[in-house]
């Protein structure tokens, strides 16, 4: 206990996902972590910055932040946005393993008189919870059961595509079937279900530019937590959160359903689980579709 | 009796795999893929792709240029990594069609007013390079009108019920964009950046 971080908040944070980064950092507090942010964080690029600039300006942002990480110290960069993990890791783990990135990357950040060596450890704040903070510890904080809520577990794809059960990605957990986050949720108190769609793509941001090419998978996911009697969703992924949530209109008009499934962050769980406060850390008045059981629970 | 094999004039032209291999992150992988199919059975949105990652590559092998970068398969991809993870030869397919999907466009086979990705990516980076960060709501905005000015009221329109309730739970804030403070550092590294990637696309 009592380790620092430093905290990549990410662009969602500001916006759609600020939900995820309230309940991220109270729930962290509570399980005895300090978190400090980079000082001035800029966009990772997300999954569409290489389709508009290329690789190299898209790898040199994600260059930016970790340069600013280390001048803060040798401590361990984390963040809880999948999309921001995903960019940051990729791109540290390329400083380290290509002399030609690493070079590149650093003549870009001479522009600025920065440099970056490629020595700090990029890691997804799930990976935290499971390999430093542990089961027992989660476990041992919970002082306000969940028990009696059914929650499907959304895992979603860049949580742990690609990163998750690699070495330098903490091999804390497998592609296809994760059990993590059925793990956090169990150790609320809750019930997970066995959800087949915890990996299934809500699409991403091809969902927020086209969604009439994704509805489909959206209602697949939905369609499962719904007839498996899921009282809600729980994600760790931002954009999971937001499409899943806020497309559950269009799939009514489109597939004559009536969904209407409260869609909440791990973190927003675990923090109504540690008895922490409904809104200022558990900030469940940010769900668009308020998950009034969980709230009900809240102390 | 056993037919006789055709004997094929036409020789494989490998100037564009080539190409893709030295030029395209990831394109030094590329000749490992064995054409098992799993990336395409794994894709979410496979199905509304015209070629799909394992032809698209077989056809770059092939040289077919023209006919891979007019694909719409590009634009189709959810970065779900599926792909990625997936392939027993460990070719980075994502990647690869992300780097042949600009290509695309910067050489003029997909026009820029089709292509919605294009569109949405260009906005996108706009508010990068801007603000140093993502406005989610100048993004979208400047995205719904990148297709004209009635797409944009359209589209505006329709997803009104949408940012109230963004709004109304203060995830869409009313006021000026959020900005990273050395915005003017940012830019100096980005436009480094893209010299440094001008300048190795030129040695290629």
């Amino acid at each position: 206990m009592g380790k620092k971080f430093t905290f990549y908040p990410g662009c969602s944070s500001q916006g759609s996902g600020q939900h995820l980064d309230t309940s991220t950092r109270a729930v962290m507090a509570k399980l005895g972590y300090e978190l400090e942010d980079i000082a001035d964080w800029n966009c990772c690029g997300a999954s569409v910055g290489e389709l508009a600039a290329g690789h190299l300006p898209t790898a040199a942002l994600s260059a930016r932040n970790l340069a600013q990480a280390k001048e803060q110290g040798d401590q361990d960069v984390m963040t809880a946005c999948a999309a921001c993990y995903l960019n940051t890791h990729a791109v540290n783990e390329e400083i380290r393993d290509n002399e030609q990135t690493k070079n590149d990357l650093n003549e870009a950040l001479g522009a600025a008189g920065k440099s970056y060596d490629g020595s700090l450890h990029v890691r997804h704040a799930c990976e935290v919870l499971v390999n430093d903070v542990g089961m027992d510890a989660i476990k041992g904080a919970v002082s306000n059961s969940l028990s009696g809520l059914k929650v499907a577990g959304y895992v979603g794809c860049q949580t742990v595509r690609p990163f998750a059960g690699t070495e330098r990605g903490g091999s804390y957990d497998e592609y296809d079937q994760p059990h993590f986050l059925d793990d956090f949720i169990n150790a609320t108190g809750a019930e997970a279900i066995d959800f087949e769609n915890r990996t299934s793509c809500c699409g991403g941001s091809v969902s927020v530019m086209k969604p009439d090419q994704t509805l489909h998978l959206m209602h697949k996911i939905l369609s499962e937590a719904q007839a498996k009697g899921a009282d809600m969703i729980a994600t760790p992924c931002p954009l999971c959160q937001t499409n899943v949530e806020m497309y559950q209109d269009k799939i009514n008009k489109k597939y004559g359903t009536s969904f209407n499934i409260p869609v909440v962050f791990h973190t927003q769980l675990l923090a109504v689980a540690f008895g922490l406060d409904a809104t200022k850390d558990a900030a469940l008045n940010q769900n668009i579709i308020p998950a009034d059981k969980l709230k009900a629970k809240a102390k | 009796m056993n037919a006789i094999s055709p004997n094929p004039t036409q020789k494989y032209d490998l100037s564009f795999a080539r190409w893709v291999r030295d030029n395209i992150d990831g394109g030094e992988r590329m000749n490992m893929c064995m054409q098992c199919g799993v990336c395409s059975g794994s894709c979410p949105l496979s199905d509304q792709m015209d070629l799909g990652p394992r032809k698209i590559f077989q056809m770059v092998r092939a040289g077919m240029k023209e006919a891979v970068l007019k694909s719409n398969s590009f634009y189709q991809c959810v970065s779900c990594y599926n792909c990625v993870v997936r392939c027993p030869r460990q070719v980075p397919v994502k990647y690869i069609l992300h780097g042949l999907g600009r290509l695309a466009v910067q050489e003029g086979y997909q026009p820029k007013s089709n292509v919605e990705n294009a569109r949405f990516a260009d906005a996108f980076w706009w508010s990068v390079t801007t603000f140093g960060k993502t406005d989610e709501r100048l993004v979208t905005a400047k995205y719904y009108f990148s297709g004209g000015l009635m797409n944009g009221i359209k589209l505006g329109l329709g997803n009104l019920k949408t940012a109230l309730g963004m709004i109304k739970t203060k995830r869409m804030h009313l006021g000026a964009p959020h900005k990273a403070k050395n915005r003017g550092e940012l830019k100096a590294i980005l436009a480094k950046a893209v010299e440094i990637q001008a300048r190795h696309e030129g040695e290629a």
